[in-house]
């Protein structure tokens, strides 16, 4: 193994954990203001079909990842109002709304663009060069060297940070996720602030389908997170409920991703799909590690009676 | 502390009873009729989702009148329509059964997918390596193969949740991905077919692969299997004292540390049950439907069985028609996308639907009662 | 010059219950008054009034000159209103400083934690409570805590703090920390309403005293005016005149031995303080006090629910400390816990089901591992009957019966299995009289058939009516229990209150 493999191995994970990235951040949101991340699979597909739609249809990016934070939001509705207005369970909520989002993108796909797939063909996004930066050695073609959505990922991991710890809003969630009852004394409304945290999230996790439809593959077909945004919840766990350790987690699975498919030139012991498992059991092995009373929002999965 | 009538509970806001809780009447009283209200419940919620779909296939383009037309004759139409429907639905009742035992004593088991995966490998093998045995102690071997499997994949899960307090819908949910990677893995390696297109086993022995119920049709015996298991969980939550102990935990852990029951011995034997029985489907699957081990065939079945079990409100018997409404409706979609031309997909949306309708009712009902 | 506050002519009804009836509290400037009251007196209501929690059915509040009329917490913090609850609204989680700015708009939209941490060590030194704005409330000990809900109060400009069982979880040099507070809030012009249980704690640090009973204000002074037996009198007196025919009974043999039994929480808090003493066949050792003294602790140890960290419990002459909740049953022991909701019921099972909890596991009920569902229902049927529980079905589920009948349920479920000994805590809650006196009635009946029974309540005339001996549980510490015809109630009042 060369410079220039590991190069090229990070330079893929970077690009491979973009959507992850932002799948996992909006995920975090939600989280943090005490609602499970179980349903960022859906937010993703929705967001992934809504820019491949919003781009096709109108030929400009920019709408398209409109349409995917729109869409993000929506799925993220159900799940904001089910889990906050009715009390209905968190965890099944967010599956069901993963079913939901499968069966909608599919059917939306066909239903509006005819039955042929792939009915939508995009350019995908080009790497755009940090100037000076990426002609650094090493560090230059792997950072600085990436498209556009995979700097936005980075750049909200920067912001979620900073509004979350450095704000009164972000104070207010962190609270709203540990001890609701003391938001309330507060004077806050710790329903309406599940709501908007779940929304907000569901939009940013659909930028991160964004990612995939227009960054990656220039199409969409059904189904094509494949699991990733159960990836995100991993991220979201294992980066301990902070938006730079969430990145870094992303990273991780990132590598696991890359590597997988470079090692089949290697002769290796280990097969593709063991490799494959890595993010998975990775997850599982640090969730175990953390134990109980891993610092996870306290009031997470438990509704608010007012 | 809300439990608690003694704290002078300062923060309980106005609308709320005096102990603490927010109790929504209408539902309360309803709740009360038991296994009615679960049926009603059930049903209204796919009412609505049907009706919510009809408006997207309006959008589509299409009829709805004659969309669902086309799902109900792709579903009823013929004796090999419900035949298929059938085959369907029977991984959906075993693993639904599972999934609702696991609900009665409020654990939430999504594993369905990893454990029929690793339940259908064990078979598989078994299968490619026992064939010289008689068929029944073969297809038996197998078929136990496959629930050991399924239970032992549930284990780890539970074992996590003990040992290190990990929930179990975490752990259930990353060992999917595991298991159904074991089973590529297995059919890149020692139990792949040489030179097929497709990560496949060779075909099992046709003494191995599961008879069908009547001669000339494709009903295979895994639907008797899937009736007896329903009827027996049945038995089981209701007249043993094993089910007793795990309605105690589903009712309120509370009350069952106080009867003595243990948490972690309910928690284990139960979702071994709900592993064992998807491990069963899977090994139904391969020997009834596909006869061999295929990459993917566990695909969704999972969550559909969350699905099925929440419609039966958790009771293995109502499973029955539930699972049967889903398998026929998922035969009937794909007859509707062919002839109407009404994607086949919408079938997710009308299950997405419908789960979130009956949660939303649930969540009304603040004591969450099963019937 | 005017009073801080004035309430006049306060009435709250919840249902059927007087919660406070025609109060009137008046707390001047600078003074701290002390509210003494036992459980069900109305205290907390009366806060939940002021606090606009609950609207008042009836009165008027003035502060500060101003009239507070359907006003919510907020607003009451706002006009200057501090309230110290018994179970704390904090995050635990997060700092002192970022709890202090929850909800405060002063802290602005881009927080400012060393500005805010610099105003949490003023306030700290001014009234002396040192606390670092930068620890985590969960590193924090009780005491620690209480600080930081009173330094937010002060920070959000509170002139009139009310405290509310605020020594409950303290160790002594914390307490003596507490007053000292108190009294600087005083010197800077604060009032204080204290409320609490505990008579030395309020003579020590009250200018006036307000004893409140069953809704009511039962008398009112200053502090130099009355005398300790003065006030636990206006606490508990009450007409004695037992209406219920005791029959009387030599004492068995000893059923239930607990020696030195102790146990601390999760946070090392001690809940149960060496507790010691039998109980006697055919005997009702009733024990009264506060709630949150260590009862349910004491309850739940010896019904095997919690372990117990030293000590030893001796059912007959079998030791039973290390045994689990079955193996006690099977030793004869007998539990109705407080809480009917989640503990005692499960209210979504039938009632036959109800009924079986606690012995499904055996025989007859179970033959190996299935039930007996025969024997399910004629056990069920029986105790219907012999309980009167009144229900049309036994497979309605519970959570359809009344109050008073789901506690027969429980009942019907502990006494229906002819126990040694049966340990009761507040079996009389939420129920209306009738249903009440059909509790007491069965508790009599039990103790002449012979078993032991150890009723814990926070209703002294229970305690009262039914003990044979009885005891006082505060602090964790039981005292030693006396005959019946020994005791002065005073002198109960006094133990109650911490203060004997």
């Amino acid at each position: 193994m060369d410079q220039l493999f590991v190069v090229d191995l990070m330079a893929a994970s970077v690009r491979i954990a973009a959507p992850l990235m932002l799948g996992a951040l909006g995920g975090l949101v939600s989280e943090r203001s005490g609602v499970f991340g179980v349903g960022i699979e859906g937010m993703m597909l929705a967001g992934a079909f809504g820019a491949a739609v919003g781009t096709f249809v109108s030929g400009s990016p920019m709408l398209g990842l409109l349409l995917a934070l729109i869409a993000g939001a929506l799925i993220a509705s159900v799940v904001a109002i089910a889990v906050t207005s009715f009390r209905a369970d968190q965890m099944v909520t967010g599956l069901a709304v993963n079913i939901l989002a499968f069966g909608l993108t599919s059917f939306l796909l066909r239903g509006l663009f005819g039955g042929q797939a792939p009915a939508i063909r995009l350019a995908t996004f080009g790497a755009i060069d940090i100037p000076f930066l990426s002609g650094l050695p090493v560090l230059g073609p792997i950072l600085f060297h990436q498209s556009g959505l995979t700097y936005a990922a980075v750049a909200m991991a920067l912001v979620l940070h900073l509004v979350i710890y450095r704000t009164r809003v972000g104070l207010t969630l962190r609270a709203t996720g540990e001890n609701p009852e003391a938001v309330y004394a507060a004077g806050n409304d710790p329903i309406r602030i599940r709501q908007i945290a779940v929304i907000v999230g569901g939009a940013i996790s659909g930028l991160g389908g964004a990612v995939l439809s227009l960054q990656d593959v220039g199409t969409f077909t059904d189904g094509m997170t494949n699991g990733r945004g159960f990836l995100a919840l991993a991220a979201v766990i294992v980066g301990r409920w902070t938006p730079f350790g969430v990145l870094v987690a992303c990273l991780i699975f990132g590598v696991a991703s890359a590597l997988e498919v470079r090692l089949q030139g290697f002769d290796l012991p280990v097969s593709s799909y063991v490799i494959q498992m890595t993010p998975y059991v990775l997850a599982l092995a640090v969730l175990a590690g953390l134990g109980r009373g891993t610092r996870m929002p306290q009031a997470i999965g438990k509704p608010f009676c007012a | 502390m809300a439990n608690d009538p003694t704290a002078a509970s300062v923060l309980v806001p106005s609308g709320a009873t005096p102990d603490g809780r927010c109790i929504n009447e209408l539902f309360g009283r309803l709740a009360a009729a038991g296994g009615l209200y679960s049926a009603g419940r059930a049903v209204v919620a796919v009412l609505l989702a049907f009706a919510a779909t009809a408006i997207l296939i309006l959008i589509a383009g299409k009829n709805p009148i004659t969309a669902y037309w086309a799902l109900l004759d792709g579903a009823f139409g013929s004796f090999d329509h419900i035949t298929f429907a059938l085959n369907k639905s029977t991984p959906y009742i075993l693993t639904a059964v599972g999934v609702a035992l696991c609900f009665r004593a409020q654990i939430i088991n999504i594993g369905g997918e990893g454990q029929i995966a690793v339940g259908g490998l064990a078979t598989s093998w078994v299968a490619l390596n026992y064939a010289n045995l008689p068929p029944v102690s073969a297809i038996a071997l197998a078929l136990a193969a496959g629930i050991a499997a399924g239970a032992l994949w549930a284990l780890i899960a539970v074992a996590i949740r003990l040992w290190r307090g990990v929930h179990e819908v975490l752990s259930t949910l990353l060992l999917n991905f595991v298991g159904v990677l074991l089973v590529s893995e297995a059919l890149n390696g020692s139990m792949g077919e040489v030179g097929a297109g497709f990560p496949q086993s060779p075909m099992f022995d046709d003494a191995v692969c599961l008879p069908t119920l009547f001669t000339g049709s494709d009903l295979h015996v895994g639907l008797a299997i899937a009736l007896v298991v329903a009827f027996a969980a049945q038995f089981l939550l209701w007249r043993t004292r094993f089910g007793f102990r795990l309605r105690l935990l589903g009712g309120s852990r509370a009350a069952a540390a106080y009867a003595g029951v243990s948490l972690a011995g309910g928690m284990m034997g139960v979702m071994m049950l709900g592993g064992g029985l998807a491990g069963l489907a899977g090994g139904i699957e391969v020997l009834g439907i596909h006869y061999r081990l295929i990459e993917g065939f566990s695909q969704g079945f999972g969550f559909t069985a969350v699905a099925v079990a929440l419609l039966a409100a958790a009771s293995p018997l109502a499973v029955i028609p539930a699972a049967l409404f889903f398998g026929f409706l998922q035969a009937g979609a794909l007859a509707m996308q062919r002839e109407v031309g009404v994607p086949s997909s919408l079938v997710y949306v009308i299950q997405g639907l419908s789960i979130v309708f009956v949660l939303c009712a649930m969540g009304l009902d603040d004591r969450r009662r099963w019937a | 010059m005017p009073p801080l506050l004035e309430m006049q002519g306060i009435v709250k009804t919840y249902g059927a219950v007087r919660a406070n009836h025609c109060i009137d509290l008046t707390v001047p400037e600078g003074r701290v008054i002390g509210l003494l009251g036992e459980n069900g007196s109305g205290k907390s209501t009366l806060m939940k009034v002021l606090f606009g929690m609950t609207p008042p059915d009836a009165g008027r509040i003035v502060f500060r000159g101003q009239p507070l009329v359907g006003h919510s917490p907020r607003e009451a913090i706002a006009a200057g209103i501090g309230m110290i609850h018994q179970h704390f609204t904090l995050v635990e989680a997060m700092t002192v400083a970022e709890n202090a700015m929850l909800g405060w708009s002063e802290a602005g939209s881009i927080l400012h934690p060393a500005d805010i941490a610099r105003r949490i060590d003023a306030a700290s030194r001014t009234y002396g409570l040192p606390v670092d704005p930068h620890a985590v409330v969960a590193t924090l000990s009780f005491g620690l805590r209480q600080r930081v809900e009173i330094v937010k109060a002060i920070l959000r400009g509170a002139k009139l703090l009310i405290l509310d069982e605020p020594t409950s979880n303290l160790s002594p040099p914390e307490v003596a920390s507490l007053l000292g507070v108190i009294r600087r809030l005083k010197e800077a012009g604060h009032s204080v309403i204290f409320i609490s249980h505990k008579l030395a704690e309020v003579i020590e640090i009250c200018d006036e005293v307000v004893v409140l009973r069953d809704g009511a204000v039962s008398g009112r002074a200053p502090i130099g005016q009355v005398t300790r037996e003065d006030l636990a009198r206006m606490m508990v007196e009450r007409d004695l005149s037992a209406p219920v025919t005791r029959n009387t009974r030599e004492a068995g043999d000893v059923v239930l031995a607990v020696e030195d039994l102790s146990r601390h929480d999760a946070a090392g808090t001690t809940r149960l303080d060496r507790v010691t003493f039998s109980l006697r066949a055919g005997e009702i050792l009733a024990v009264a006090g506060v709630d949150g003294n260590g009862q349910a602790d004491l309850l739940d140890t010896l019904a095997g629910i919690l372990p117990a960290h030293t000590g030893r419990v001796r059912i007959g002459t079998r030791d039973i400390t290390r045994l689990s909740v079955r193996r006690r049953l099977a030793a004869g022991l007998a539990y109705i816990p407080v809480d009917r909701s989640g503990t005692s019921l499960v209210p979504g099972m039938t009632i036959t089901d109800n009924l079986a909890m606690r012995d499904f596991n055996r025989m007859p009920l179970s033959w190996g591992p299935l039930l007996n569902i025969t024997a399910l229902r004629t056990q069920a049927g029986e105790r219907i009957v012999a309980f009167d529980i009144r229900t049309a079905d036994a497979d309605a589920p519970t959570h359809t019966l009344s109050g008073g009948n789901q506690q027969k349920i429980v009942l019907a479920r502990e006494i229906g299995r002819k126990p040694r000994l049966l340990l009761a805590f507040q079996p009389t809650w939420g129920l209306d009289p009738g249903a009440a006196r059909f509790v007491i009635d069965q508790m009599l009946a039990l103790r002449d058939a012979g078993c032991a029974v150890l009723y814990v309540s926070a209703e002294l005339e229970e305690v009262l009516m039914l003990g044979d001996r009885i005891a006082v549980m505060s602090n964790g510490r039981l005292s030693s229990p006396e005959p019946r015809a020994a005791v002065n109630v005073t002198r109960i009042g006094l133990m109650m209150a911490g203060a004997a």
